[in-house]
């Protein structure tokens, strides 16, 4: 066993081609939703641009809003702004909720009961009513989406983060280097975090998926991103109005909401099993 | 002039653990007065099975359990912890595989406890780690490896190599050799019994193995349900110990 | 009388992330009805391959490569799923280490038993059985639940489920290993009693060669997938043929007297990758010699024994009249 580890690791990763298209799936709705404003697909806000409602033709391949605008540069708007609220409240979470699940495993106790119902009281909200009084209090738009997206994944992330704090806490190099003196902020920077990443990458990636619902969801309230802005939830809420009419407003954000949640899935499942394979024993 | 004071000194020491819902909570004892000194340059063994107690005992003698009743005397004066960040404690424990964090090199994680007691900077311990690795029998250049690509036995003597490296007056070795093939096994026990005759630290070594445990130990105290049945040289289970319990145990490697 | 067991040249591999590694390197063994042989081996050996490898219980990545195991006459290599299946029902019985994962944790003692007695026994047909094992207050047994059990009491219903059908056949890994110091004699000698009793044969798997060979009738001990000694076990262990055998008994702790020391073996197992060429064991033997790493020792019958050496004829010292009967 040497550098081989890694590079079986790799190997083992590109056989698994669900995990794969996952991955390729997901790396083109990202450059789409970053780059997508600076690539030659169209003005979203030029209102009249093409008939109302106009069916997808040669000049405007997704057809055309309620508006006349035209409708692909306005998916790629969404795309791009459902993945950055869900991320940034993803990476809140991370950081929120690696620390304190890192201190409920590692420290126990009262710290550990104090974290631990503090998650149990978020965990009973439903995220959408958490999302009405969001929007209540700060007022609809992007920073309350982020807030109900953090608010509504952070429990389960701390919950995961505690448990596997717990085991790797016990672990004997762990308790060696208490008895070699080392300080509770050592123990958990040192020898925890780097232990625990891979499950913390795995929760993540759920998380993210189930942050674009979310958000796709308030939007479709009306308490997510705020027009002219567009989200996938936002462009679903408009659309939704003339699904008799004119389907592929619908259909089409749909569908790319969809495959954006299904490729982050798939990837996450795929490093699951990268990072903790089932070894099984079947019998032939 | 009188003899230095033991190293450990342990006098009634019990520790019950509270189990049981809330409302019917009660006590089972894991170690149920016990007295054990140690003295410098001395290895006790302590014989039992799981559940009779020694692994709680041997947690107790690092400070890392506080006795529900009982007097821990460290070199003299009740134990302090801090005393571990001058590197008077260290520990080898039983896994090969969790001996060392997997995410270090070894370099790192043998350094570690220099590090903690703020001697020197990278460049001198690195050159204290070749030297222990020197001692414990392995090629220097590992160092550089991450505990993932050794071999159980090898993990075990960079576990052994961390344990020296601030010259500790106190080791617990906790079933430090039973998940060590036979071969690997006899060279770690060689090991031990070579460093503690040139560096003369005190010794705890945990073990169910009475076998591997007389062959290291100048003492050997047997544990049963959280107390010693008996407590002899190593000489004794040789020969034919007094207890009966003992003896079942002597019976299983004769 | 045909074998119970009769392992031809078998071979068996793995392929890993790192390549395809031999663990089983060609072992010819036969066990007899009602024997009792103890397959002694370090980690890499190849002794849980072969043990797994006579039920066909091996990980999915393993392949059988050459050789054959002939199970009463059937040859197991070659047979279909639904006489593996019947075979592993009715002619072999496993006992493992932890007794713990071998036991369904949600189902109680009572239940398991009569599932592996087959048909609907009666409750007394349950009780005989875990009395048979050793268990005082049987009917209070049946009614547990396996975390109830201590280590001891679990693994003697592990026994009991294994020759509850009276298979020809029982193999156990390290069943002793996980179990208290001062019970693992009784348990041993609880399989042993037992096996002899149905007349089933005895297949143990274990590190320790002293405790195989007070009580197995045979000892065969394994080195780089190979067997390098087989024979009586309370000659192989006063009289060692083979080198490695040999280091064996001085490296492991107990053999010595006090004051004695111990001999490690320097040096680290082999992992093969083909078929040896040589003697695996040459790079950590001191009497090897030129022609050790060149050829691959035949094994030879020599003195009752085989033996896996260039130089066996004249290391296999006539050896001392066993004293006293077998157990």
């Amino acid at each position: 066993m040497s550098q081989g580890i890694r590079g079986a690791t790799l190997r083992r990763l590109l056989r698994d081609r669900l995990g794969l298209l996952g991955a390729g799936l997901l790396v083109v709705l990202l450059v789409l939703g970053v780059f997508g404003p600076y690539l030659p697909l169209g003005d979203p806000t030029a209102i009249g641009a093409g008939p109302r409602l106009g069916p997808p033709s040669a000049a405007f391949p997704m057809g055309n809003d309620e508006l006349g605008r035209d409708y692909l540069p306005r998916v790629v708007q969404g795309i791009g702004a459902t993945f950055l609220l869900s991320s940034i409240a993803v990476v809140i979470t991370a950081l929120l909720g690696t620390l304190l699940g890192i201190a409920a495993g590692y420290l126990g106790g009262v710290t550990d009961s104090l974290i631990a119902r503090i998650a149990d009281v978020l965990f009973a909200f439903p995220a959408l009513l958490f999302g009405l009084l969001a929007a209540a209090v700060i007022g609809p738009g992007s920073v309350s989406a982020i807030v109900v997206i953090s608010t509504a994944t952070l429990p389960l992330f701390v919950r995961v983060i505690r448990s596997v704090s717990l085991s790797v806490a016990g672990r004997e190099f762990a308790v060696a280097s208490v008895v070699a003196g080392a300080s509770v902020w050592r123990v958990m920077v040192v020898h925890i975090l780097p232990n625990i990443l891979g499950a913390a990458i795995i929760q993540l990636s759920y998380a993210l998926s189930i942050g674009m619902l979310i958000e796709s969801g308030l939007s479709f309230l009306g308490l997510g991103v705020q027009p002219p802005d567009a989200s996938l939830g936002s462009l679903l809420r408009l659309g939704s109005v003339y699904l008799t009419v004119s389907p592929w407003l619908v259909l089409i954000p749909g569908l790319v909401l969809a495959l954006a949640i299904m490729s982050v899935n798939l990837l996450g499942d795929a490093i699951r099993d990268l990072l903790e394979p089932l070894r099984g024993r079947a019998l032939r | 002039m009188s003899a230095p004071a033991p190293v450990i000194a342990m006098r009634g020491i019990a520790v019950a653990y509270r189990t049981g819902p809330a409302w019917r909570r009660t006590l089972v004892p894991a170690v149920d007065g016990v007295d054990l000194d140690v003295e410098a340059g001395e290895t006790v063994g302590l014989v039992g099975e799981s559940g009779s107690g020694k692994t709680t005992l041997g947690r107790v003698a690092l400070g890392l359990i506080r006795p529900t009743r009982g007097s821990f005397l460290f070199e003299g004066a009740a134990f302090d912890p801090r005393v571990r960040r001058q590197g008077a404690l260290a520990v080898v424990f039983q896994h090969p595989e969790w001996a060392l964090n997997p995410r270090l090199r070894c370099v790192t994680s043998i350094g570690e406890p220099l590090r903690i007691q703020g001697q020197g900077d990278s460049a001198e311990r690195a050159r204290k780690v070749q030297a222990l690795l020197a001692e414990v029998g392995l090629d220097p250049a590992l160092a550089q490896r991450y505990p993932g690509e050794l071999s159980g036995g090898q993990r075990q003597r960079m576990a052994i190599a961390r344990a020296l490296i601030t010259r500790p007056r106190f080791i617990v070795f906790d079933e430090a050799v039973s998940a060590l093939d036979v071969s690997v096994q006899s060279q770690i026990l060689n090991l031990i019994l070579g460093l503690q005759q040139q560096h003369r630290f005190a010794a705890l070594f945990i073990s169910h193995d009475l076998a591997a445990t007389r062959y290291v130990a100048h003492r050997i105290a047997v544990m049963r349900s959280g107390r010693f049945v008996e407590v002899a040289p190593a000489r004794k289970f040789y020969e034919r110990p007094d207890h009966a319990y003992s003896q079942a145990l002597y019976a299983s490697i004769a | 009388m045909t074998p119970v067991v009769d392992i031809r040249d078998l071979v068996v591999s793995y392929a890993t992330d790192d390549g395809v590694t031999r663990a089983v390197d060609g072992v010819c063994l036969s066990i007899a009805r009602g024997e009792s042989v103890g397959i002694v081996g370090e980690s890499g050996s190849g002794k849980s391959t072969l043990g797994m490898a006579i039920g066909r219980l091996l990980a999915p990545n393993a392949t059988l490569e050459a050789g054959d195991i002939v199970f009463d006459g059937r040859s197991v290599g070659r047979c279909d799923a639904a006489e593996l299946r019947a075979l592993r029902r009715h002619s072999l019985g496993f006992v493992f280490q932890n007794p713990m994962s071998a036991l369904d944790p949600t189902m109680r003692i009572g239940r398991q038993v009569a599932l592996a007695i087959g048909g609907e026994p009666e409750a007394a047909a349950i009780c005989a059985l875990l009395e048979r094992v050793g268990l005082d207050d049987a009917p209070s047994v049946a009614r547990r639940f396996p975390h109830e059990l201590s280590g001891g009491m679990a693994q003697r219903v592990v026994i009991g489920l294994a020759i509850a059908r009276r298979p020809a056949l029982l193999i156990a890994d390290e069943p002793t290993a996980s179990l208290d110091a001062s019970i693992q004699g009784l348990i041993l000698d609880l399989l042993l009693a037992l096996c002899r009793d149905t007349g089933t044969s005895l297949v143990i798997l274990s590190h320790d060669l002293r405790m195989v060979a007070r009580r197995c009738r045979r000892v065969a001990v394994m080195y780089g997938g190979r067997v390098v000694e087989a024979g009586d076990s309370r000659e192989v262990f006063a009289a060692p043929a083979h080198p490695y055998t040999r280091a064996l008994i001085r490296a492991a702790a107990g053999n010595e007297g006090p004051g004695g020391r111990l001999e490690p073996i320097a040096g680290v197992p082999p992992v093969l990758r083909e078929r040896a060429s040589s003697c695996a064991f040459a790079p950590r033997c001191a009497d090897a010699q030129a022609r050790c790493f060149a050829a691959r020792p035949a094994e030879v019958a020599a003195g009752g024994r085989v033996v896996a050496c260039h130089f066996a004829a004249g290391a296999v010292i006539a050896p001392a009249p066993a004293a006293g009967g077998r157990a």
